[in-house]
């Protein structure tokens, strides 16, 4: 135990040394929270429009500013013809265009069907679904507007809508980006430092030749490992408080569970990653060589988590695959917790996964991890 | 087993893949000698001292060391031992005292005696003015001492040495060989591994290695005896390398090496270097400005060795 403690000690000693390590530590989560916090926002707003307006006329116009009106679509200028649309859309100034047939206003006004059509840019399939939506919503609400209207004018009553739709938005109602990202963005730094802290801190220590002096001491495997990462497990926990502490106070993310248990599940997630991180410097010779290991799995981390891309929207395969990212889980269990109040019987499932994938990652980093050279 | 021998080893080997690093090497090692293991840059030397530390399992063989079977309880062995290479393993970016207080701690020396023992090694080592600097901001000679400092914090009856003093300036050392003949002296028994045949000569016995194998181990003496060389250092008053070449051919000439215009000449078999020399340059037009057997040391020994192996 006092050799546990003595590698503990001396890995804080070295940590408080390393100045630009420990300022990352700290500087990391707070600028990938105002970063991430401010900038991802799946919500599409302002795209560029154009308008080919071949009718010219009162009604033509109106629906183009309506459009407008949604803030939905920046008007970007009008386009005469089809090649002007394209045009417009390779070149990047506009990413939907309104084609209005002409007749517009003389077929609404005697009452006949008349067709709007929408081009939209398809290269980036995210604001395809967006810029779709809200014009057909406009339309339709446009459309049953004008019914109204006609059927006032030739003297029917406003019937009432037989089928309504309310939608409720619990947990975020206001659907506000940083709500959702913030808490993941958690999962997502720790991700990122501890995988990254463990597996260079060995490697360091093979680098430089100290490795070789602990494995000819009488220290024990599992004092060596626990000894080397404990620290970083508290580095963990201010980590988590940082994020937490910044998300309330710039995003006002709220915290509706509770606390302990938060940081009690943190601990099996943070458990995870240091495995990983041990496991990644059994494999790599250099520091260097960890650190690529360490953003390489970073990347479908950040992909197929869910922490951006919805998980629901994954093939199956690819499901199965997340699945056995520790972030996926933590991910259900963090927002979970601070944005629905989530219990620990609420999250157990996603405890039980968590446990098995720390099981199998120690088993196999501590197979790999042996008190010899070669 | 002999209560004073603190290493048997007996027919290890390692390979690393279809590489034999070390073959059938034997070795015993009393309690209290300093004992050289000597040899080229990849001859086997530090293999050797991996596999007697439990660092390195060994392919085949076996070895006790400090009483205990190096494969079967390798944890008790290092419990027992010392170990320094030359690349130091400090901390660089720890003070020398909390590299000493950490190996203090790892070697599991009790509290109560760790902070005298501290205040001990570093008088020895006399670090008492560095003892809150850096241990990356020292010289090389200064941390090849608390290298050692650290390695024999807590005090091991077998202490390791892997090419100590790689690297390091000639008075540091002699300094270091210094402190080494100390610590044998208190009782400790010391391997060291070098390439350094001036060292070799402060060693109680030593162990050739070359290409994986003991090629001959003994005290310098016995070694030397064992070749039976005689040594002539020759001036000559010009050609000195067509002198070499003339007497290189010679049968009963081991080795002849050139130190500006004066050769020393090596001669097997207890053959007389000096009248041989002064009966074939008299021959030639090269006067012998003057000539006197010296010392035969131990590498010459060494290179007599490996040149009769390689043949």
């Amino acid at each position: 135990m006092s050799r546990l403690l003595a590698i503990a000690w001396k890995e804080l000693l070295q940590l408080r040394r390393d100045r630009l390590t420990l300022a990352m530590m700290v500087a990391l989560p707070v600028l990938q929270l105002l970063l991430f916090g401010y900038a991802i926002d799946t919500d599409v707003r302002h795209i560029r429009t154009v308008v080919f307006d071949q009718d010219h006329t009162a009604a033509s116009r109106e629906l183009a500013h309506s459009m407008e009106a949604t803030g939905f679509y920046d008007l970007a200028g009008e386009v005469q013809s089809y090649d002007d649309i394209a045009h417009a859309m390779r070149s990047g100034r506009a990413r939907v265009a309104v084609v209005i047939p002409p007749g517009f206003a003389s077929d609404l006004s005697r009452g006949r069907s008349t067709h709007v059509q929408l081009v939209v840019d398809g290269s980036d399939p995210q604001t395809v679904a967006s810029a779709t939506n809200t014009a057909a919503s406009l339309v339709v609400a446009r459309s049953a507007e004008l019914m109204v209207m006609r059927l006032a004018a030739s003297g029917v009553p406003a019937p009432t809508q037989p089928l309504q739709l309310e939608p409720t938005t619990w947990y975020n109602p206001d659907l506000r980006t940083a709500v959702y990202i913030v808490p993941g963005l958690i999962g997502v730094i720790l991700t990122m430092t501890m995988v990254m802290l463990t597996a260079m801190a060995i490697a360091r220590e093979r680098e430089r030749g100290t490795l070789e002096a602990l494995i000819v001491s009488p220290v024990r495997r599992l004092e060596l490992v626990v000894g080397k990462i404990a620290p970083y497990v508290l580095i963990g926990y201010v980590q988590i408080t940082l994020v937490l502490t910044a998300g309330k106070l710039v995003f006002d993310v709220p915290l509706v569970g509770s606390l302990i248990v938060l940081y009690g599940l943190s601990f099996v997630f943070i458990a995870a990653n240091l495995a990983l991180g041990l496991f990644f410097s059994t494999l790599a010779k250099t520091q260097q060589q960890a650190m690529q290991m360490s953003f390489f799995f970073l990347l479908p981390n950040i992909l197929l988590s869910g922490f951006i891309f919805p998980w629901e929207g994954m093939p199956q395969p690819v499901q199965w695959l997340s699945q056995a990212l520790p972030l996926t889980h933590f991910l259900r269990i963090v927002r979970g917790i601070t944005l629905k109040g989530s219990g620990f019987s609420d999250l157990a499932p996603e405890l039980v996964w968590l446990v098995g994938i720390l099981l199998v990652i120690v088993t196999v980093a501590s197979l790999r991890f042996r008190k010899k050279l070669v | 087993m002999n209560d004073s021998k603190v290493i048997v080893a007996e027919h290890l080997s390692r390979h690393f893949g279809t590489l034999v690093a070390v073959k059938d090497v034997s070795l015993e090692v009393t309690q209290g000698e300093i004992f050289g293991v000597l040899g080229p840059n990849g001859a086997g030397k530090s293999t050797t001292i991996r596999m007697l530390c439990g660092l390195l399992d060994p392919t085949s063989g076996r070895a006790t060391v400090v009483g205990h079977d190096v494969v079967a309880e390798p944890e008790r062995v290092k419990e027992r031992i010392g170990y320094m290479t030359q690349r130091f393993s400090l901390y660089e970016d720890l003070t020398v005292t909390e590299n000493l207080r950490f190996y203090a701690a790892i070697y599991g020396l009790p509290r109560s005696r760790r902070a005298a023992r501290l205040r001990e090694v570093i008088e020895v080592a006399g670090l008492g003015d560095r003892r809150r600097q850096l241990a990356g901001t020292l010289s090389g000679g200064w941390k090849q001492r608390v290298a050692l400092a650290c390695a024999t914090i807590h005090e091991p009856p077998l202490l390791f040495l892997d090419e100590p003093t790689a690297g390091v300036d000639p008075v540091s050392r002699r300094q270091f060989w210094e402190q080494i003949h100390r610590i044998a002296t208190e009782g400790t028994t010391v391997v060291v591994t070098t390439h350094y045949m001036d060292e070799a000569e402060r060693c109680h016995r030593l162990a050739f290695i070359f290409r994986g194998e003991v090629l001959d181990t003994g005290t310098p003496a016995d070694v030397l005896a064992r070749r039976s060389l005689r040594v002539a250092e020759v001036e000559v008053d010009r050609d000195a390398h067509g002198a070499g070449d003339l007497l290189r051919v010679l049968p009963e000439v081991d080795e002849v090496n050139h130190y500006g215009h004066v050769l020393r000449v090596a001669t097997r078999a207890g053959a007389d270097p000096v009248a041989l020399v002064r009966e074939v340059l008299g021959a030639t037009g090269i006067t012998v400005v003057s000539a006197r057997e010296g010392r035969a040391n131990v590498e010459d020994a060494f290179v007599s060795m490996v040149r009769e192996d390689a043949a």
